[in-house]
């Protein structure tokens, strides 16, 4: 007994001795997150998943997006939409200051605005808020933004991350934001929110340090947060089982029924606003046939899918978006069908079944490339013979980006994710026929006069509940077109160690630790 | 000497160009459009295009690849196209950390490479030579991920002993070096031994042995010191390619090396990262191919640079 005792004794000591830094805790401590890829700059410039989960700790949007789609007022405190729908009157929030000690006022949301929407700054998100004419101070806690014609979608667009509102001083003290120049800048934010940037170690590291000033009602609590570039699925996996991190941003699916045995660590699964399709050349033979293109969707066992290769981390698409878009509403999906889909590919003019090329990515999406194999291994059941073709993402991204009349892609999977929460960014930018790659991101070439009809509608209808029809109508013509074989939404799967709590995976695929704390 | 150094470093210029010229067409001969990437799935054709305007790479490959030239002997490697961080600032931060790795891994390779390999050479054909030869094959062919995640898993999980990923501390090295160490090691270990086998089978040593010196001083002293020089061949090229980044290495253990950098520049097609980063690589390559031949030199005395 004493024995034991005692090697327990030292067993304590040498770990303590030996993981003492990652774990040395006082008051709110530091949070440890592993993720697989580095941010890229943390300005206007921004263009990745990474980049924005820390921008959201540090430089805080106009309004917010709640993980259950609900736009609500952050840096605003009231807004209010002129009765033609063009000019939208925004009341700040008295009294918050940039991390830089400047304040927060209508003239530095007009310079924020201004400097976005600019075309010579070549902002890469600035379709965001193209529809905007002009912005102006009415007073000093009050900015109107008046658009060319109503657009219902520009709230939803303010609470893109990277439409944060920076400190005008803090960007013109580092000589500008534009890269270049303005590198110093995008590797040092100044926003308002509850983190300020400490430091940036490419490649290695990004830590935050609490801001005690905080003006919101929800104070942070952990001291310091810390994104650990862990770059293989694996060992992020097992640094989170060793205490290293606590917590492990995109677990690969195999790993979770490991996870689920250790005692010290939680698996969460949350919904993505992201879905996973694989979209039909609509203007090239045979997918000009609407039969052909739902007999591929009767042929393909989605439910299989999700169950086996995405152990059960997925939705089942039964809309061209994901639930907890503004906007979605369950239409329908297409069941396994071998017979439906062997009888409407005869009725095509294609008895003896066809030969086709599935294009895929791999690496990008949550197991893509054993997703593309089982497409393969059920249409093979349909009698139609698709050949895969791998490739590498800036490959497969330039590849399935060339206008129709120079593609010569059958089939490609891709996935979207509307992350700014409403219909628009979902639909319009795939469905709409003005949409079309390269100019868009229509890389399936769809066209219905209907559908875009619907569409341009929708942006301008300001009564919620027949906006909402509208969508339904387009996105019900949607999947009788079936320009996609359908296939689920994403879910994102966190490790996280058993004491974090508080910790928010939001659903545009952010991990978000300003609410999270430490429990015993 | 000195001549033959200077005769020998003028030598590598041409070999640096040619590998310049070689990576600047090649990474620009696959697909992969970085301003397409940088835009992102959700941008417009001409924002596609004022970012390729803005870079720089809507001009002719034969001007962009005069300014490099031009850039790169005043010593400015260009900047990322990503995140505008200077490329020679990016290299000197992560070269000192791959080198620190690289150089552990050999200091790993060596002290089990070698002495593995004189037993094996002295006991030939013993139950212990088998044993060694049988793993050093394992060692070379078993993939350094598996090892990787392996070692971790025992390590910093099981055992707690030692952190999974990091580069601060010493300890941190610890793991990352063995895993890298281990297949030079098994390489330099059969190296050694054959080697070895080599010189003993030689006359000289028969005349040492006859005269009457001690077995030990025998292969210490008269032996190990010639068969050392194939050996200080393989080392050198070794040492090549753990500083060539060990990339798969560095991934698993979250190393930020160069390694590391130059798969993230290929993946994202950061053009200039990408050619920094191989010039780099090719210069270290050349100086340790110096190093090596000065070494001969330095254990064999019949070897003379004129």
């Amino acid at each position: 007994m004493q024995t034991r005792l005692v090697a327990l004794f030292a067993a304590a000591v040498v770990a303590t001795v030996l993981v003492a830094p990652s774990f040395a805790q006082q008051s709110g401590g530091t949070l440890i997150i592993g993720r697989g890829a580095d941010a890229v700059t943390l300005s206007f410039y921004a263009s990745a998943a990474p980049d924005s989960e820390t921008m959201a700790h540090v430089v805080e949007t106009l309004f917010k997006l709640t993980p259950d789609g609900k736009i609500e007022p952050l840096l605003a405190e009231s807004h209010r939409l002129s009765p033609d729908g063009r000019q939208l009157t925004i009341r700040l929030r008295r009294g918050i200051r940039f991390h830089d000690g400047t304040p927060l006022d209508a003239a530095a949301v007009k310079w924020n605005l201004d400097y976005f929407r600019n075309p010579e700054n070549r902002v890469t998100f600035r379709f965001l808020l193209s529809e905007i004419t002009s912005v102006d101070v009415v007073d000093v806690n009050t900015v109107r933004i008046t658009t060319g014609r109503p657009f219902v979608p520009l709230l939803a667009h303010l609470t893109h991350d990277f439409v944060g509102i920076h400190s005008p001083a803090a960007v013109e003290r580092a000589g500008g934001m534009r890269p270049p120049q303005g590198m110093p800048y995008g590797a040092a934010p100044v926003g308002t929110g509850p983190y300020r940037f400490r430091e940036w170690v490419r490649g290695d590291r990004i830590v935050l340090d609490r801001n005690p000033d905080y003006w919101g009602p929800n104070k942070p609590v952990i001291d310091q947060i810390v994104w650990r570039v862990i770059p293989d699925d694996g060992a992020r996996v097992l640094a989170l089982e060793g205490g290293q991190i606590h917590v492990a941003v995109r677990v690969p699916p195999r790993e979770t029924s490991r996870l689920a045995l250790n005692r010290a660590v939680r698996v969460d699964r949350t919904s993505s606003l992201r879905t996973i399709y694989i979209g039909f050349n609509n203007q090239r033979r045979p997918f000009t046939d609407v039969r052909v293109r739902q007999a591929f969707n009767y042929a393909v066992d989605k439910r299989a899918i999700v169950q086996t290769i995405l152990g059960g981390a997925a939705r089942v698409s039964d809309a061209p978006i994901a639930p907890g878009i503004v906007g979605y509403a369950p239409i329908m999906s297409y069941p396994r069908d071998l017979a439906r889909a062997r009888q409407l590919l005869a009725e095509a003019g294609f008895p003896q079944g066809l030969n086709v090329t599935l294009h895929h990515p791999t690496g990008r999406y949550v197991q893509d490339a054993a997703v593309a194999a089982a497409v393969q291994a059920q249409l093979r059941e349909a009698g139609i013979n698709a050949r895969l073709v791998t490739m590498e993402w800036a490959t497969y991204l330039q590849v399935t980006n060339r206008p129709v009349d120079q593609t010569d892609i059958e089939m490609f999977m891709l996935g979207w994710g509307t992350v700014t929460g409403d219909a628009d960014y979902g639909l319009y930018s795939l469905f709409h026929s003005s949409q079309w790659a390269p100019g868009g991101s229509g890389r399936f070439f769809y066209k219905n006069e209907r559908v875009d009809g619907l569409l341009d509608q929708a942006r301008a209808i300001t009564d919620p509940a027949r906006r909402a029809a509208t969508y339904k109508q387009a996105m019900e013509l949607i999947m009788q077109d079936a320009p996609w074989l359908f296939l689920h939404s994403e879910s994102q799967i966190t490790g996280l160690r058993r004491e974090v709590t508080g910790l928010l995976v939001h659903p545009t695929e952010r991990v978000l630790a300003m609410n999270a704390r430490f429990s015993r | 000497m000195s001549v033959y150094l200077v005769k020998r470093l003028l030598l590598a210029l041409p070999v640096l160009l040619g590998v310049s010229l070689v990576v600047f067409t090649m990474i620009r001969l696959i697909p992969g459009d970085p301003a397409l990437l940088m835009a992102g799935q959700a941008a417009t054709a001409e924002v596609v295009q004022e970012i390729r305007h803005s870079l720089g790479l809507d001009r002719p490959l034969v001007v962009q690849y005069g300014i490099f030239l031009g850039n790169a002997v005043r010593g400015n490697l260009g900047r990322s196209l990503f995140n505008s961080a200077p490329v020679t600032e990016e290299l000197a931060q992560r070269f000192p950390r791959t080198v620190r790795l690289a150089l552990a891994s050999m200091v790993v390779a060596l002290l089990i490479g070698i002495p593995a390999g004189i037993v094996s050479a002295t006991r030939h054909l013993s139950w212990a030579d088998s044993l060694l030869m049988i793993l050093a094959l394992a060692g070379v062919s078993m993939p350094v991920f598996w090892l990787g995640l392996n070692l971790i898993l025992i390590f910093a999980v099981r055992l707690q002993w030692l952190p999974a990923i990091g580069h601060e501390t010493w300890r941190h090295l610890i793991l990352p070096a063995i895993t890298l160490g281990t297949a030079s090691a098994a390489l330099i270990a059969r190296m050694t031994r054959s080697a070895m086998l080599e010189v003993l089978r030689q006359d000289y040593v028969r005349t040492a042995r006859a005269k009457g010196v001690a077995e030990p001083a025998v292969v210490r002293r008269h032996a190990l010191r010639n068969a050392l020089i194939p050996v200080v061949t393989v080392v050198g090229l070794q040492l090549g390619t753990l500083l060539s980044g060990a990339v798969l290495t560095e991934t698993v253990f979250a190393w930020p090396g160069v390694g590391r950098l130059l798969v993230d520049a290929v993946l994202a097609r950061d053009y200039p990262v990408i050619q920094g980063a191989v010039l780099l690589i090719a210069t270290t390559f050349v100086l340790l191919n110096v190093v090596v031949d000065l070494l001969y030199a330095l254990l064999d005395p019949r070897i003379r640079y004129e």
